[in-house]
């Protein structure tokens, strides 16, 4: 067993680290003022291939394996996770549904465009009913003679406010049961967007409510087959997953080193607060879990680049890493004290954008559920 | 078609340096690398001017000499668009000097790119700052050079420099085979280094190995050593000492004022950037 990252990886990490460091950092609490992304920012980051991780090149994407696409996701989220966010979900359940179960035509019709960065990705299935589960979902598509009518309401859509191609998670008119994914361009007359949510964390990226009245888009925006709706969804979340987990590792990360060079250099009772043993034990819980994290991730992404079954390995990681960064940014804040619940130090950022890794793209106790399942049908 | 080479060099990504004792050497081992800052801006005036020319009208080799795990950087040139990338790395090299340094490089450009035209190098490394490996490879090479340059442009068959001296411009021509470092950053910062596009390095892997060549490989004797074959060494290595002092001044204004202008009024005029005439305000009482 290696745990050692290979020199692709390495240089991939680097290469991020130098572009966040020196383009990102230091607007990164202003850009959490929000809601939006920097223009200029997203400009730089376009040739770069950030909004095409893993689209392959003939698409106009990197073509990375699934380690390098966490990465970055990881080391963005390090220094502004609701940038991070707009690029993971961008990139696994804006584009990789549509690499994986998507027609040649409609591969060719919409990911080099998502890929440039020219058009930014949505996908949404949460609605006010309908959450955790799938099946309490009321948005409708009736066939028609020349495709689908769309009529329905989804909210929480991260990216809501900028996304020009979205996936659209809906039920038949006639079966409930019968669920599908539809592409729905933003220029598709009857679609609309709803104010820009005001939530606790991820300021900057603009979370909308979307709506679709008599939206009418043509046969071939059915993504994969009618009835696939499930089975492209629970896919995509798998690997949004692994995007979400790296995000909260990113957190994790960034509140952790904070508070290591927080923690040397406080000094109360005419010491660092380092030397006392509870901020050295707070230290070392952070370090194992973080390391833990990083593990389960790295796992996880390494499995799905061999082609083998990484459901739970997913969802391991994610509820991991997402109950590692509300601990850590916790206790990062607590090492801070006062300082910490200030908005001039960036731990009270993390500890409010970490909390929502524990939320979207199933919540921890969804990911136990899926867990569970995998431990329960395995051959004894 | 011309053939540009870049020589770049890892240096460490830290300002604290491991050292090593013994040898009065960097212990590269330890430390991070990337690519040196300045190497950098040599790569991007060569990818500058190769986009400038036709297709096909220019190729870049990069070419470093370092331990193994200097073939990141190889691979970042390449991901950056460099055409291929080279490794010169042997135990018997390590601890080269920069003399050293410029005989490996000049054998390399000398048996395996005798098409070299145009040889580029940073002005000087973070780690080092020596400013002679360029120079000194040129007379290896027994070519032209110019350092500190700020602007290339090719002109027929030879290449135009412009480079900051003092206060005033120059703006020189040299005939091609020549070598020309690269000055550090500027306000025109015409060379200041691109990004690295994420699906570059994917490329730069997928596109095969970073040539290695040891030094059997290059030609070196059998009994060749940098470190004992190198002129110049590294007595010591040490951080400089600094003193913090406190001194209260006494007495009255004007004799602490005094005071202050004639003991460090150096120090503060120097921090301003100004001359300060130390006792013009005796006029004023």
């Amino acid at each position: 067993m290696d745990f050692n990252p290979c020199m692709k990886h390495q240089l991939i990490r680097k290469t991020v680290q130098e572009f966040a460091e020196n383009e990102i950092r230091h607007r990164a609490a202003e850009m959490d003022k929000g809601p939006g992304f920097p223009e200029d920012l997203i400009k730089k980051m376009k040739p770069l291939h950030y909004f095409g991780l893993q689209t392959p090149t003939h698409l106009g994407g990197a073509g990375l394996d699934t380690i390098s696409y966490a990465i970055v996701v990881e080391e963005i989220s390090r220094v502004s996770a609701a940038l991070g966010l707009c690029i993971t979900v961008h990139n696994s359940v804006g584009i990789y549904p549509i690499l994986r179960f998507g027609t040649r035509e409609q591969q060719q019709q919409f990911v080099p465009p998502m890929a440039a960065g020219d058009s930014i990705g949505a996908f949404c299935l949460t609605e006010a009913n309908a959450g955790s589960d799938a099946g309490g979902v009321e948005t409708v598509a009736r066939k028609t003679d020349h495709g689908f009518i769309l009529n329905g309401t989804k909210i929480f859509v991260t990216n809501g406010g900028i996304c020009s191609t979205i996936l659209v998670f809906a039920v038949s008119e006639t079966d409930p049961a019968q669920s599908s994914v539809f592409i729905v361009e933003n220029h598709t007359p009857g679609f609309s967007v709803g104010e820009i949510e005001d939530l606790c964390g991820m300021r900057a990226n603009p979370v909308a409510s979307l709506f679709f009245e008599d939206c009418a888009i043509p046969a071939d925006h059915c993504l994969g087959t009618i009835g696939q709706g499930l089975k492209i969804g629970l896919s995509a979340l798998d690997t949004g997953r692994i995007g979400i987990a790296a995000q909260a590792l990113g957190i994790a990360r960034a509140a952790f080193d904070e508070s290591v060079s927080y923690a040397k250099a406080r000094q109360q009772f005419k010491q660092p607060i380092s030397r006392f043993q509870t901020i050295q034990n707070y230290l070392a819980d952070m370090a194992v879990q973080i390391d833990a994290s990083q593990l389960l991730l790295y796992r996880a992404a390494a499995r799905k680049d061999s082609g083998r079954p990484f459901s739970a390995e997913a969802a391991m990681a994610k509820l991991h890493c997402s109950t590692t960064a509300g601990m850590v940014t916790n206790l990062a804040v607590q090492i801070h004290g006062g300082y910490g619940y200030s908005r001039e130090y960036d731990v009270e950022r993390y500890f409010r954008d970490a909390k929502v890794t524990e939320i979207y793209e199933g919540t921890s106790e969804i990911q136990r559920m899926v867990i569970a399942r995998d431990i329960l049908t395995r051959p004894t | 078609m011309l053939h540009i080479i870049v020589c770049i060099k890892q240096v460490p990504m830290v300002s604290e340096l491991p050292w090593d004792a013994k040898t009065g050497t960097l212990k590269r081992e330890t430390a991070q690398g990337m690519m040196d800052p300045s190497a950098r801006r040599a790569l991007e005036a060569a990818l500058q001017i190769k986009a400038g020319m036709g297709k096909n009208q220019a190729s870049i080799t990069a070419v470093s000499m370092g331990p193994p795990m200097a073939e990141e950087i190889l691979y970042e040139a390449k991901a950056l668009g460099a055409d291929q990338g080279v490794l010169l790395t042997d135990p018997r090299m390590a601890g080269a000097d920069t003399c050293m340094t410029a005989f490996i490089l000049g054998k390399f450009i000398t048996d395996h790119c005798p098409d070299a035209g145009l040889i580029l190098c940073g002005a000087m490394s973070s780690d080092s700052e020596t400013a002679q490996v360029g120079p000194q490879l040129a007379e290896e090479l027994d070519i032209p050079a110019i350092g500190y340059a700020r602007r290339l442009e090719l002109v027929h068959d030879c290449i135009r420099v412009e480079r900051h001296v003092d206060d005033f411009m120059e703006l020189m021509e040299m005939d091609l085979p020549g070598l020309v470092t690269i000055d550090h950053a500027d306000e025109s910062d015409l060379y200041t280094p691109r990004y690295v596009p994420l699906g570059g390095v994917e490329a730069a892997f997928n596109a095969g190995d970073i040539r290695i060549m040891d030094g059997t490989a290059l030609g070196l004797n059998k009994d060749f050593n940098a470190l004992t074959s190198s002129p110049t060494k590294i007595i010591d290595v040490y951080s400089p000492v600094t003193r913090k002092e406190n001194r209260v001044l006494t007495g009255a204004v004007k004799k602490m004022v005094d005071t202050l202008f004639d003991d460090y009024g150096k120090i503060i005029s120097s921090a301003m950037g100004k001359d300060l005439k130390t006792h013009d305000h005796e006029g004023d009482v």
